[in-house]
C-alpha cells in the first residue's frame, strides 16, 4: 500500500483569495460564539474558533491533516452567529478538497462516484431505466389497489411541464411506496409536473467530497435535463442538500439555467393557502405533539426565514396550532442535526452521534412525539440518534402527514407512523 | 437562473441589531408603527444581561447608588451627553417599556427602581446596574443580606471560577463558599454555557443537576451559579430547579460567549416576526439613500438581493465593533452615509499614554452629532435628512463603558428616536 500524504495548504493565503474584498479572518475577535454554538466543537479536539486561530497562526500542517473537517457539516451556523460574519466553512471545503481521494471517507467518495456513474445522478447508482420501471410499477399497483386513485398520474419526461420534480434515491431504491403520497398531492392540486429519466435524483455528495469538478459535472447534468424538458420550475422535494448544491453551483459556476429553483415546502404552503390542499388538524383528536426540524441547507444556507415560516404554517395546519412545539433554537439559528455534509455516509458513527446529541436534546426538550422534516439526511440522523440516546419520538415526512390529514394515506405508506398515529387512522 | 428580488415596504426601518436596534423595534411596536429591522449579529450576544442606566460618575468614576441623581449631575457637567438630552421621565418610560416587553416574551426582568442594584460580575467584583434578569435577582439580595451562600462552578467550564468569585467577595460576604460539580453528561473536555443552558431545558438533565446542586449546597439555602439556567425558558427552568432542590438559585453572568445575550437575541428573533416586524437579523445594509418619500435600503442575504422602502429610518449601527464607525489612518468615518463624525483633532489624541488612564480615551467619545430630535447632522450642522434618526452607541459625547451606561444610552435614545420618527411620519402623511 502506498504511503499517501495530505499536502499542506497555506490556509492564510488561501483565505485571502476566498474572501470578498474587505473581509478578513483577522477580524476574528476570538469571542468563541462560533465554538459555543457548534455541535462539532470538541470532536477531534477541534472547534471553529481553534480552526481560525490555527489558520492565522500558520499551523497549516495540523489543519491540513485534521479529520475534523469531515465532522464539520459545513452548516454555516458559526458564520450565522459570528459578529464579524466569518465564513469558516469555506476553509473546511478547501481542506476537504485537499485530501487525496484515497484518504477521504470512502462512503462519501463512493456516493459521488455512483452519482456520476449513470445519467440519473443517483447516489445509489439507480440507472434511468430502473427508475422509470419502479415509478411505472408502483403507479400501476396504486391504480389497481386504491380505487380512489385509479387515474393517478406520475408523468415521466413530459416536455414543457411546469414542475420538474426531483426524488431522493432512497424512495425508488428502498421504499418506493413513499413516493405515492407525493403523487397524490400533485394529483389533488392539479399540478402540471413531471419526473425525468435523466438528472432526477435528489442527492449530491460530490460537493461534500470536496470535488469541485465532480460537483459541477453532476449539476450540469441536472441543469441540462431541466432545460431539455423546458420546465419552468425545478421543484426540490423533501431534501435539503440537493437544493443547496444545485442553487449554489448554478451561481458559483455561472451556469445557464432557464428556470426557477423552488422548494416543495413553498408550494405546500401556497396550495393550503389557496384552498387546493384542504388539510386540517381535526384528525389529531389525541393532541399528539409535533416539532419541526429546519434543514440548514434550505433555511440558514438558502431561503432564510421565509421558508421557515412556510414550514411552520404547514405544520400548524396539519397538527393544530396548540400541538406544534418549536425546537429551540430554530429557523436560521437551528442546529444542524449532524447528518449533513456527508457525515451520515462518512463512517464516523461515534463522532456523528456525539454531534447529534445537541439535536437530541433539542427534540427531547420539546417533548414532542414526532419531528417533521423535509430533508432525508435530517430524517435518517434524527431517527438514529433517537434510537441511540433512548428517545421515543418518530420522524415523519411532510407528504405522509398531509395525506394522513386528507384521509388518503394508503396502507403501504405508513412506515414512519407510530402506534399512536396508526390508531387514529384505523380507529 | 430566474430569481425574484424581494422588496419590503414599511413605515420605519431600523438599521442595527444591538440593544438600541431591538429597543427601537419594541418602541415602534408599542406605538403601532410598522417596522423592518436589519443588521448583522450585533454585540448583543456579549451582554451580561444587566441593563445599566448609569453606574459610574463621569468625572470621578465613583460608583453611583442613585442613577437618577447621577443623571442630574451629568446634565450639569456634560450637557452634550446623549442621556443629558433626555428627560428622566422619558428614560424611565423607555426602561419600563423595554423590560415589560422582555417579561411578556418570556425573559422576566426587574423593573427600574429609584436606586441602582449592586450586582455581581463573573470575576466576583461588584457593579451598579438598574435592571437585572429575574434569574439573577436573588444574587444581589443575598449579597446585601449576607445570607450564607455557595457559589458553584462546573468542571470543564472556562471563564467562570467559583473560587475566584468567593476570593473577591469574601471580605464583604463571610458566609460565602465555593464548590465545583460536574454537569450531567458533560464530564469530558471544554464545555460551554450555551450548551449547558440548552441541555438544562431537557427535564431529565434538570433532575440530575438538581441532585448535584443539593450536594454542593450542603447546609446553605442559597446557591449562585454561572448563567446557564436555560436558554428559551429561563424563568421556568429556575423555578423548577428551585422546586427540585429546595434551594434559592441565582445566576451570575459569565464571560462571553454568554447565555443572557444569546437568550435575548434568540427571543427577539422569534418574537419580532410574530409581532409583525420584518426582521433580517444577519445581514448588513450595504447602501442607504433618500428620496422625497423616504429611504431605500439595499442589502443581500444568502438568497439574493433585498430592498426595503421606508418612510423613516433609524440608524443604530453602533460604533467600531458593530461597524457603525470605522477608524482609518486619517480619522474616523461613519460607514453608511459618511456622516460627519465628532472626533479628536488628530490620531495622536485618540488615546492617553496609559491604557488604564482614569480619564479614559478620547476616541471612546467619537460619534455622530444629532439635533434635539435625534436627527444626524450634516457638514453644515443641519439634519442630514428629515426622515433620518439615530440611536445608541453611534452617538457622540459618551463613553458608555466608563459610565456603565450602555443599555441606558441604547434604550433611552431609541425611545426618543422612535418618538421623533413617529412625529415625522405624522407630519409627512398630512
Amino acid at each position: 500500500m502506498s504511503e499517501q500524504k495530505i499536502p499542506t495548504i497555506n490556509f492564510k493565503e488561501k483565505a485571502l483569495e476566498l474572501l470578498p474584498e474587505g473581509a478578513s479572518f483577522e477580524a476574528c475577535l476570538t469571542c468563541g460564539l462560533c465554538s459555543s454554538g457548534c455541535p462539532a466543537s470538541g470532536i477531534e479536539n477541534m472547534d471553529p474558533r481553534k480552526f481560525i486561530r490555527m489558520a492565522m497562526l500558520g499551523m497549516d500542517e495540523e489543519l491540513s491533516n485534521t479529520p475534523w473537517v469531515w465532522c464539520c457539516t459545513q452548516c454555516k451556523r458559526c458564520q450565522h452567529v459570528c459578529p464579524m460574519s466569518i465564513d469558516i466553512s469555506q476553509l473546511v471545503f478547501l481542506a476537504r478538497s485537499n485530501w487525496p481521494q484515497e484518504m477521504k471517507p470512502t462512503g462519501i467518495v463512493r456516493s459521488c462516484q455512483l452519482i456520476r456513474s449513470t445519467d440519473s445522478t443517483s447516489a445509489m447508482g439507480l440507472p434511468p431505466e430502473d427508475f422509470v420501471f419502479v415509478v411505472e410499477d408502483v403507479l400501476e399497483e396504486v391504480r389497481e389497489t386504491q380505487p380512489a386513485f385509479k387515474n393517478l398520474q406520475a408523468p415521466m419526461d413530459k416536455k414543457g411541464a411546469h414542475f420538474f420534480v426531483n426524488q431522493n434515491s432512497r424512495e425508488p431504491m428502498n421504499e418506493p411506496d413513499e413516493m405515492v403520497p407525493l403523487w397524490k398531492i400533485f394529483n389533488l392540486v392539479g399540478a402540471d409536473w413531471t419526473y425525468a429519466s435523466k438528472g432526477w435524483a435528489a442527492e449530491n455528495f460530490c460537493m461534500f467530497s470536496g470535488d469541485e469538478a465532480a460537483w459541477y459535472e453532476v449539476i450540469k447534468k441536472r441543469v441540462d435535463a431541466v432545460n431539455e424538458l423546458g420546465c419552468t420550475v425545478w421543484l426540490n422535494t423533501e431534501c435539503g442538500h440537493s437544493y443547496y448544491t444545485m442553487w449554489n453551483a448554478i451561481n458559483r459556476f455561472g451556469m445557464e439555467a432557464d428556470f426557477k429553483l423552488e422548494s416543495l415546502i413553498t408550494y405546500y404552503a401556497l396550495w393550503i393557502r389557496e384552498g387546493k390542499l384542504q388539510v386540517n388538524s381535526r384528525w389529531n383528536t389525541n393532541n399528539i405533539k409535533f416539532t419541526v426540524q429546519d434543514p440548514c441547507m434550505i433555511v440558514r444556507k438558502a431561503y432564510g426565514e421565509s421558508i421557515a415560516e412556510d414550514m411552520r404554517f404547514v405544520v400548524k395546519c396539519l397538527v393544530g396550532e396548540d400541538n406544534f412545539i418549536d425546537m429551540q433554537p430554530n429557523r436560521s439559528a437551528n442546529y444542524c442535526c449532524g447528518g449533513g455534509g456527508g457525515f451520515l455516509q462518512a463512517g464516523m458513527t461515534e463522532h456523528r452521534r456525539t454531534y447529534g446529541k445537541r439535536k437530541f436534546d433539542q427534540i427531547a426538550a420539546t417533548g414532542a412525539a414526532y419531528v417533521l422534516t423535509p430533508c432525508h439526511n435530517c430524517h435518517s440522523q434524527m431517527e438514529d440518534i433517537g434510537h441511540h440516546y433512548g428517545g421515543n419520538y418518530g420522524v415523519v415526512h411532510f407528504w405522509t402527514l398531509i395525506c394522513l390529514s386528507l384521509g388518503i394515506l394508503g396502507e403501504n405508506e405508513r412506515t414512519y407512523l407510530g402506534p399512536d398515529l396508526l390508531t387514529l387512522i384505523d380507529g | 437562473m430566474k430569481v425574484e428580488a424581494r422588496h419590503f415596504e414599511t413605515e420605519l426601518a431600523i438599521i442595527g441589531s444591538g440593544i438600541a436596534g431591538f429597543a427601537a423595534s419594541i418602541f415602534a411596536v408599542n406605538r403601532k408603527i410598522s417596522s423592518a429591522q436589519v443588521g448583522n449579529t450585533g454585540a448583543v450576544a456579549y451582554t451580561t444581561g444587566y441593563l445599566d442606566l448609569l453606574g459610574a460618575a463621569e468625572d470621578s468614576q465613583a460608583a453611583l447608588d442613585n442613577p437618577w441623581d447621577g443623571l442630574r449631575q451629568l446634565q450639569k457637567s456634560y450637557p452634550d451627553h446623549p442621556l443629558s438630552r433626555i428627560s428622566t421621565e422619558d428614560i424611565r418610560k423607555g426602561f419600563e417599556q423595554f423590560t415589560a416587553f422582555l417579561g411578556e416574551c418570556g425573559i422576566a426582568y426587574t423593573a427600574p427602581e429609584e436606586t441602582n442594584i449592586t450586582a455581581l460580575t463573573p470575576a466576583g467584583t461588584l457593579k451598579k446596574t438598574l435592571c437585572v434578569p429575574a434569574t439573577m435577582a436573588a444574587g444581589p439580595k443575598a449579597f446585601t443580606t449576607k445570607t450564607p451562600c455557595v457559589i458553584v462552578d462546573f468542571k470543564g467550564l472556562k471563564g467562570f471560577s467559583a473560587k475566584q468569585v468567593v476570593a473577591n467577595l469574601q471580605d464583604k460576604w463571610p458566609d460565602l463558599s465555593a464548590a465545583r460539580i460536574t454537569f450531567p453528561d458533560m464530564d469530558k473536555g471544554e464545555i460551554y454555557p450555551e450548551v449547558m443552558a440548552r441541555a438544562i431545558e431537557v427535564p431529565k438533565t434538570r433532575i440530575q443537576l438538581a441532585k448535584r446542586l443539593q450536594q454542593a449546597a450542603g447546609t446553605a439555602k442559597v446557591v449562585g451559579l454561572p448563567a446557564v439556567l436555560g436558554m428559551h425558558a429561563p424563568d421556568m427552568v429556575r423555578e423548577e430547579l428551585e422546586q427540585l432542590t429546595g434551594l434559592q438559585l441565582f445566576e451570575i453572568p459569565t464571560m462571553p460567549p454568554s447565555v443572557p445575550g444569546i437568550r435575548l437575541r434568540e427571543m427577539f428573533e422569534q418574537v419580532f416576526p410574530q409581532k409583525g416586524i420584518t426582521l433580517i437579523p444577519q445581514q448588513k445594509v450595504t447602501s442607504l439613500s433618500f428620496h422625497d418619500d423616504g429611504g431605500l435600503l439595499r442589502l443581500s442575504d444568502n438568497y439574493g438581493p433585498i430592498t426595503i422602502e421606508a418612510q423613516a429610518v433609524i440608524l443604530a449601527t453602533g460604533r467600531f465593533l458593530s461597524g457603525g464607525l470605522e477608524a482609518h489612518i486619517n480619522g474616523i468615518t461613519e460607514c453608511l452615509l459618511d456622516l460627519p463624525v465628532s472626533q479628536p483633532t488628530s490620531r495622536n489624541h485618540w488615546y492617553q499614554d496609559t491604557y488604564t488612564d482614569r480619564k479614559g480615551h478620547a476616541i471612546h467619545k467619537a460619534g455622530i452629532e444629532t439635533d434635539t430630535s435625534f436627527r444626524p447632522l450634516d457638514q453644515n450642522g443641519q439634519p442630514y435628512n428629515e426622515r433620518l434618526f439615530a440611536a445608541g452607541i453611534i452617538l457622540a459625547h459618551q463613553d458608555w463603558i466608563r459610565g456603565r451606561s450602555g443599555a441606558g444610552i441604547a434604550i433611552a435614545t431609541a425611545y426618543k428616536a422612535v418618538e421623533a420618527a413617529e412625529r415625522s411620519l405624522h407630519a409627512f402623511s398630512r
